[in-house]
């Protein structure tokens, strides 16, 4: 018996990936097929592209099949562990970002936020918060212990990129106040 | 040659008298949202980065651009429609966006968006380079029956339709080739790629030195730098391209935000020294501020054109 | 206007940077804005090249969206911006042998080769020497690269615009893609799926139909995926993640750091220079010949130049002096010549056909769509009576980088011995906050959320892809170069009255068609060892 290869199991994937692509993604979610006729001749249709890549990827997972190679790299259960955790921290944080502002100013704001996202301090709640959540809970994993030491680091740098972005240009707006 | 009409005369024209007092005093309750249906660095959205500047300075309101580009400015409608009515969303379209755009995509009516005013026209012509010897439309048709392949160049499928029936009615067939901008199309004349093409006045430095020409007018009157180039009707086709630039703000928007930021983008728009007036000016034959019911009826009839175009074109 | 022939487009683009907006003036000589954003650029990148973690990628992206809010749209923006950026490419390369040579550790990938001989002649108490022929191994090789660039890519350009036709460019895109997808890191298959990625990455929410192809029909999907995120995202996040890793996994403490004692003679001899020159030219030779190839790294002119060198050296080496490997000035110059002299010569593809070679180039492209009035292409170089302001342009960016390379001879190696120090910034801390600040930059350019969530997720395709094995540069190219393909082949489509066979029809379409399937074909067979 042996091993699927972690080369092959990609191999695989992308064969399957780039099928699905091309006989179902496509003809179901493409307006026009690989041409058309307008003005009476044949144009190229928004499908063609597409199959394009398809076929690129098709390609890809054949030639791993057959691809000579010395190493076989793959995630590893620590590697999901990490991009697992990473994720998780990047989601509270750009979640943070996006709503505590409008949440805050709803109890305790005389407007609505969308018209105090050029205010101090009003337009600050998100970025404060949800940054330096991101880069203290990042920090201390990696650290793999929580310090005092990853809390003024994570503030300094909120602190410091308000100060780079926000306070020099009058027309810059941090996240998430451009288009809430 | 459209009159070009000053701030003050649009403000009493267009609206009534209660909604421009009031409309002197208006200001937005927020930051505005300016939509920008236009890539970054073309001449569309430089002209609307400048009046965002000079709103910014003449107003002292805070004016934040965004660029949603794509769909021939369906993309920038749909961003703007249903926003807050207040007056701190406005995008930055051109009239065939609430036309042959939303006709051929079946997506909406011009009723969806509150027009607020125009800023500039377009010298729309049919151009190709000096050294190909026509000197008009017809000279190009004559090649195209003499068994030359002439490649068309068009920035828009409204455009394409256009160069089409000109072929239809004139017994010939161009290859019609589509690009993005208008900067596209002089690049495709200037490697040899394309024979001739449309130009939105992006050509006009290029005719002034004399190596291109303006074949034919795409407008329903002469153009500005070419006066004796033939109008597309000597040809047989009845349809024109007179796009113009305009603003417009969400459905239902509220009439006197509408008639301030209206008042306003005429003022830096026709204001002589000001930035954008010299750049509308310079590449845009001049401001053309058209704003409330007369705008409402433009745009109308854009889009009921349009319709009739894009049904002559599937013939 | 009188008629303008070459040489006034060469004196306009250098008349465009130095006399330019006034930044100050120093002793009466008025300084322009773009003179001092390339010095401004050239000494972030040096700093961002010595310290360990960062690089000009990373400093590119972030420093981008500042730029252009400080500039904004328009085209007096180009020079002062891309100039910046070269400046930063430039610098990065020098420093990141500060830490190789010092502390064993390669500031940047390319850096590498660099701590073979670099670390060892630092261990015997050389460091200022090793410094300083590095420095000048690397600007040296950049300089004649850069020659190498302003002679060629005119003529190039020129030539593919007389020649090519519009089915010829699409299959020339199309050879570009597939040999950057065949060379780009170990294996041509995992080249291939990267660029497929990218291809279809770039593909979702775009098209010419009214309705948003791949959208699922959501609101998100339909406006495209905003270029920034998916370049920033996959190069840059991604490799934070990456390096993030590394750290977590080994939990470890940067330690003490072990300074050598200087000992002996530091300066740099008319005697060594001559006796590195023979290696300096063979890897700048290398690096730009490699470098004119879109898509092959610095890293593989420097293994390359490297190894040619090593074989040289062993033959003809007095006894008594150190090998290859043991701290050898020659293996430190033959690296550096060989890496530096890559970049100028990557940006010939970038200016003569707008195809982007590496990730600087990709910056610069960025830059100039971001901007707006520059399109990198063979039009930029027609020499039309009239003014043509992109060409203008193209000699106002050859002239910065004769500039960056000028204030490199002169000030960039004092500077560069100065910065051991960045060394000691534990990356723990420094990480997280370049991740932040490169969400935050992103967003100042693309005011929308939807590009952070976009940037966020594509930092975790890149993750992956470098778990794999995965080059993420073909991804890249794919993204920036597939709506080119898409557009230049519907038009050479249209143009040929609809001629299904169109890429095959004229001998040079078909030639570089054959090419590309050659080159996909050859690097299948060929067994590689597994490259960075």
């Amino acid at each position: 018996m042996r091993n699927l290869s972690a080369s092959t199991a990609l191999g695989l994937g992308c064969i399957a990936f780039a099928l699905i692509l091309a006989f179902i993604w496509i003809p179901l979610d493409v307006e026009t097929w690989l041409v058309e006729r307008k003005r009476g001749r044949y144009i190229v249709g928004d499908s063609l592209a597409p199959t394009l890549a398809a076929a690129f990827i098709l390609l890809a997972g054949v030639m791993l099949w057959f691809e000579r190679r010395s190493r076989d790299p793959r995630p590893t259960r620590q590697n999901l562990t990490f991009i697992g955790a990473i994720s998780f921290f990047g989601l509270v944080g750009i979640l943070l970002m996006r709503w505590s502002g409008p949440v805050v100013t709803s109890v305790f704001g005389a407007e609505e936020y969308r018209l105090l996202r050029d205010t101090a301090p009003w337009k600050y709640i998100g970025f404060v918060l949800g940054g330096s959540t991101m880069v203290f809970c990042i920090v201390s994993f990696v650290e793999q212990r929580v310090s005092w030491r990853a809390f003024w680091v994570a503030l300094a740098a909120v602190v410091g990129i308000i100060a780079l972005y926000d306070l020099p240009f009058d027309d810059v707006l941090l996240p998430p106040n451009g288009d809430v | 040659m459209r009159k070009l009409l000053k701030s003050a005369v649009v403000a009493a024209a267009v609206i009534g008298t209660s909604t421009a007092t009031l409309a002197e005093d208006w200001a937005p309750p927020g930051p505005i949202k300016m939509v920008i249906a236009f890539a970054a660095g073309g001449g569309a959205d430089t002209q609307a980065r400048l009046i965002a500047e000079e709103l910014e300075a003449t107003q002292g309101w805070k004016v934040i651009p965004e660029q949603v580009t794509g769909k021939g400015g369906l993309n920038a409608v749909n961003a703007v429609k249903d926003a807050p009515a207040d007056g701190t969303t406005i995008a930055m379209i051109v009239t065939s966006s609430l036309g042959y755009s939303m006709v051929t995509a079946k997506a909406g009516s011009p009723q969806d968006v509150t027009p607020i005013t125009t800023t500039a026209g377009t010298q729309m012509a049919v151009v190709a380079r000096a050294d190909k010897g026509w000197s008009t439309l017809g000279d190009v048709i004559e090649a195209a029956k003499g068994g030359e392949d002439i490649r068309f160049g068009v920035m828009s499928p409204a455009l394409g339709d256009i160069a089409y029936l000109v072929g239809k009615e004139n017994g010939v067939d161009f290859n019609i080739i589509s690009v993005k901008g208008g900067k596209a199309v002089m690049n495709g004349l200037n490697a040899g790629d394309m024979d001739v093409g449309f130009g939105a006045g992006i050509q006009a430095k290029a005719v002034a030195a004399g190596d291109m020409v303006e074949l034919a007018s795409a407008r329903s009157e002469p153009l500005i730098n070419s006066p004796e180039a033939p109008l597309l009707s000597e040809y047989g086709v009845n349809f024109v391209s007179e796009l113009a630039f305009l603003f417009a703000g969400p459905k239902d928007m509220d009439p006197v935000a509408r008639a301030a930021i209206a008042s306003a983008i005429a003022e830096v728009a026709t204001q002589e020294g000001g930035k954008a007036n010299a750049f509308l000016t310079k590449g845009f034959g001049g401001a053309m501020i058209i704003a409330g019911e007369e705008l409402e009826a433009v745009v109308q009839k854009g889009f009921e054109s349009s319709g009739a175009l894009a049904a002559a074109a599937a013939e | 206007m009188a008629d303008l022939g070459t040489f006034d487009y060469v004196w306009l683009g250098i008349l465009a940077v130095f006399q330019g907006p006034e930044a100050f003036s120093l002793l009466g000589v008025s300084v322009s804005i773009t003179v001092m954003m390339v010095a401004f650029g050239l000494i972030l990148g040096i700093v961002v090249g010595a310290t360990p973690g960062l690089g000009g990628v990373i400093a590119m992206a972030i420093s981008l969206p500042i730029l252009i809010s400080i500039f904004g749209f328009n085209a007096d923006a180009l020079l002062p911006v891309m100039g910046f950026l070269i400046g930063v490419m430039k610098g990065s390369t020098v420093g990141g042998a500060v830490p190789a040579i010092l502390f064993n550790t390669p500031g940047t990938p390319d850096a590498y080769m660099t701590t073979l001989d670099g670390y060892p002649m630092a261990q015997s108490g050389k460091a200022r020497k090793a410094l300083k022929i590095s420095h000048f191994s690397s600007v040296t090789g950049d300089t004649f690269s850069d020659v190498v660039l302003i002679v060629c890519a005119p003529f190039l350009a020129i030539l593919v615009e007389a020649h090519l036709d519009l089915p010829e460019k699409t299959a020339l895109l199309i050879l570009s893609l597939s040999f950057i997808a065949a060379v780009v890191g170990g294996s041509a298959a995992k080249g291939l799926l990267s660029c497929g990625l990218g291809l279809l990455a770039v593909y979702i929410g775009t098209g010419e139909d009214f309705y948003p192809r791949l959208s699922f029909g959501t609101a998100a999907l339909s406006d495209g995926i905003p270029i920034t995120a998916a370049v920033i995202g996959v190069l840059v996040i991604g490799a934070i993640f990456s390096e993030l890793e590394n750290l977590w996994a080994q939990k470890r403490q940067t330690g003490a750091i072990q300074v050598a004692k200087e000992e002996g003679d530091q300066r740099l001899h008319w005697a060594d220079i001559r006796r590195i020159f023979p290696y300096i030219g063979r890897s700048a030779l290398i690096g730009t010949t490699i470098g004119a190839l879109p898509g092959v790294g610095s890293t593989l002119a420097a293994t390359i130049g490297y190894a040619t060198s090593k074989r040289l050296y062993t033959k003809t080496k007095k006894p008594g002096d150190p090998a290859f490997g043991q701290g050898a000035p020659e293996g430190i110059a033959a690296t550096e010549a060989a890496n530096s002299s890559v970049s100028g010569a990557n940006l010939i593809p970038v200016l003569s056909l707008g195809i982007p070679g590496n990730t600087a180039a990709v910056f610069l492209i960025l830059a100039a769509e971001s901007i707006g009035g520059f399109n990198p292409g063979p039009a930029v170089f027609q020499f039309s009576s009239d003014l043509n302001p992109e060409l203008v342009i193209a000699f106002g960016l050859f002239t910065t980088m004769i500039l960056a390379n000028l204030l490199n001879w002169t000030v960039g190696g004092v500077f560069m011995r100065s910065l051991g120090v960045l060394v000691r910034i534990p990356k723990q801390y420094l990480l997280p906050v370049v991740l932040l600040l490169t969400l935050a930059s992103l967003y100042v350019q693309e005011t929308s959320m939807s590009a952070i969530w976009f940037a966020f997720g594509f930092g975790i395709l890149g993750y992956f892809m470098m778990r794999f094995a995965i080059s993420p540069l073909p991804f890249v190219i794919g993204f920036i170069l597939g709506g080119r393909i898409e557009d230049t082949a519907r038009q050479a489509f249209s143009a040929t009255g609809g001629d299904p066979w169109f890429l095959f029809k004229s001998p040079i379409a078909a030639m570089f068609m054959l090419c590309a399937l050659a080159v996909i074909f050859v690097s299948l067979r060929k067994p590689k060892g597994d490259m960075p």
